[in-house]
């Protein structure tokens, strides 16, 4: 067994289990047809009784590469900025706030500040001018 | 008939339309060649800016980038030896070869032609066969459609690669995430968990987005090399000689067949069936012992059968409101939301906008053709762009795009969920096609096996009366147990030479 197909077969087993126990509380239907609980227990029983073949077999499924993320700190800083940026929409100016987060992002990239300001907001310009001006979408 | 080809292609013929195609072309020539940017991000991304156009228009737009795309996927294939998208991954095999010989042009030009033979033999196809097989549709109730929704995942599930219980599982995530919302049938709310931005269900784009927008960037920056930049390479003669088209005439057809079928098999695209026409290329040349060492028999197999998954995928998504890939599964939304609903209906109440569709794909056709012989040397160009500028870019467009959709911060939200997710199940080797086609076949699924019992009235095994609902069952079934027999019988093989040593 590979520790990774046991990790990602333990949180398949888990998800389709609570699916099954969930799908148990929505109404099971009438006249022996099927009602909105229904699916989710069937999707649920599989996924459960598949994810536990992949959790406990000895696993033959491709070559054998360990489950790993290089480059961390860029990984988890480039999903933090986002998650910021998003945390902030629809507070204060798009624009600013856009180009403000571009810059950032590039800059903990590796890229220079200069070419990172330029670069940020020339592609926030765009991107407000496209969808706010051009397509009417209120970014704001 | 002679009326609706002639209306179909009077409104291709529209300046406007023309110019929405050309933009589209070439905006899918550029995503195609930078490798991490695909034919599905591409269209994804940019749909959004096609809803406050006319059809046609943000039809002939996100036709361009599908068909410009994927030939223009085997450029940094065979200039580097990276695929610029998915289904150019055979085409790296002889065409880098090609480029290590200094035969780079020859390989970028015959790259430009098979796959232009690829997609044009895919649209007759879909011309001539789309028909048919529309009025066959017609026949179909509840019950069928159900059968053809699980034949579709249990083939994703069969064509995942090495990973078969791992692309099981992400089909069966996309049936759940698919759960979310009102009841198809008593609009009974289901993990909504009282919200009401869930009671539509989570919205396709936005996961589509983040999985292969968001997803792909966070795993190039996982794998990246900070500051490098990728160099430009010597291109030199493009066209082939004409000895060398004879060569290549039957391999690039036999690719284009193996590619509009495989294309047309709901979720299987390109990427198998250049693999599976690369194979059986090898299998009928003469000189086996040249394929993966610059074969042009090979790359022109493998070129022509990438592309010619498109015709076939748009044969299965117009005729049967089924994806035939990720693409195309982005198109139905498309289509969807300028109110036109792809299936047999299609085919007998808008007939002249098939035809519009399939001279679209033809136009397309010849005009990636002629930007992959004219272009070639500055689009290698485009790939010494520094990857975090790209990466900024896909991001952005993705967020901005995701909320454009529905106006709604909570699609954004699932972007970024989408996006965690897709970089995470790549890291664990977990197929992400099966996830999207669970996610859009599950309330195909759910909806019509329910309509089908209340017609039954609860009886299951009248359903199991009806003969095409039985065959979709067995092909079902087949291709759900295809891959085990298939490692049975390897297993069975590797152990024979070892038994007789």
């Amino acid at each position: 067994m590979r520790r990774d197909d046991a990790v990602a077969g333990g949180l398949f087993l888990a998800l389709g289990l609570l699916l099954v126990g969930s799908g148990s509380g929505l109404p099971p239907g009438i006249g022996g047809l099927p009602g909105a609980g229904f699916f989710p227990q069937v999707i649920g029983g599989l996924m459960a009784g598949l994810a536990a073949v992949l959790a406990l077999k000895p696993s033959r499924e491709g070559p054998r590469e360990a489950f790993t993320i290089s480059n961390r700190r860029q990984v988890a800083g480039t999903l933090g900025l986002l998650l910021g940026y998003l945390c902030l929409w629809g507070t204060g100016f798009f624009a600013a706030r856009t180009a403000v987060y571009l810059a950032l992002t590039l800059r903990f990239l590796g890229q220079g500040w200069v070419p990172a300001l330029g670069y940020s907001a020339a592609l926030t310009a765009f991107v407000w001018l496209a969808f706010d001006m051009g397509l009417n979408v209120s970014l704001q | 008939m002679t009326g609706e080809i002639l209306a179909g292609l009077a409104a291709v013929l529209d300046w406007q339309v023309l110019s929405f195609l050309a933009v589209g072309v070439s905006l899918g020539a550029v995503f195609g060649s930078l490798p991490g940017l695909t034919a599905t991000m591409g269209v994804a991304v940019l749909t959004p800016l096609t809803f406050w156009v006319s059809a046609e228009q943000g039809l002939a737009m996100l036709l361009g980038i599908y068909c410009g795309a994927i030939p223009a996927g085997g450029i940094p294939a065979i200039l580097i030896n990276v695929p610029g998208t998915p289904a150019s991954i055979a085409t790296s095999w002889d065409g880098y070869s090609l480029t290590k010989k200094g035969q780079a042009g020859l390989a970028l030009g015959i790259n430009a032609l098979a796959s232009a033979a690829g997609q044009l033999t895919s649209i007759l196809f879909l011309a001539f066969l789309a028909f048919p097989i529309a009025s066959f549709a017609l026949r179909f109730g509840p019950a069928e459609y159900f059968g053809l929704a699980l034949l579709g995942i249990s083939l994703m599930a069969g064509v995942s690669g090495r990973y078969v219980l791992k692309g099981m599982l992400a089909g069966m995530l996309g049936l759940a995430v698919a759960l979310v919302g009102l009841d198809p049938m008593t609009a009974y709310p289901r993990y909504t968990f009282g919200m009401s931005e869930f009671l539509d269900g989570i919205s396709f784009v936005p996961v589509m987005i983040g999985l292969f927008g968001l997803g792909e960037v966070l795993v190039q920056v996982s794998d990246r090399h900070a500051g490098k930049r990728v160099a430009s390479a010597v291109i030199g003669r493009i066209l082939p000689k004409v000895r060398e088209v004879r060569t290549m005439l039957g391999a690039t057809f036999s690719g284009a067949t193996i590619g509009t079928l495989v294309g047309a098999i709901p979720a299987a695209g390109g990427d198998i069936g250049s693999v599976i026409a690369w194979d059986q290329a090898r299998r009928a040349s003469p000189d086996k012992e040249k394929f993966g060492k610059g074969s042009l028999r090979g790359l022109a197999a493998s070129c022509s059968s990438c592309n010619a998954a498109i015709g076939g995928a748009m044969t299965t998504m117009l005729t049967l409101g089924i994806p035939g890939d990720a693409v195309s599964a982005i198109l139905i939304g498309a289509l969807l939301i300028h109110g036109i609903q792809p299936g047999p209906l299609l085919f007998a109440n808008q007939q002249s906008f098939v035809f519009s569709i399939v001279f679209l794909l033809v136009f397309a056709s010849l005009l990636i053709m002629l930007i992959g012989m004219l272009g070639a040397k500055p689009l290698a160009r485009i790939l010494t762009i520094p990857r975090p500028w790209l990466w900024t870019g896909i991001v952005l467009f993705g967020t901005v795009g995701s909320y454009a959709l529905n106006n709604a911060v909570v699609d954004v939200w699932a972007m970024y969920a989408a996006g965690v997710a897709g970089f995470l199940f790549r890291k664990a080797n977990i197929p992400l096609g099966p996830l999207v086609l669970g996610l859009i076949l599950g309330p195909m699924m759910e909806s019509n096996l329910r309509r089908a019992l209340i017609l039954s009235r609860g009886d299951w095994l009248a359903l199991l009366s009806r003969p095409i609902l039985l065959a979709f069952l067995a092909a079902a079934v087949l291709s759900l147990l295809w891959p085990l027999i298939r490692a049975r019988r390897a297993a069975g093989r590797n152990q024979e030479p070892l038994s007789s040593a």
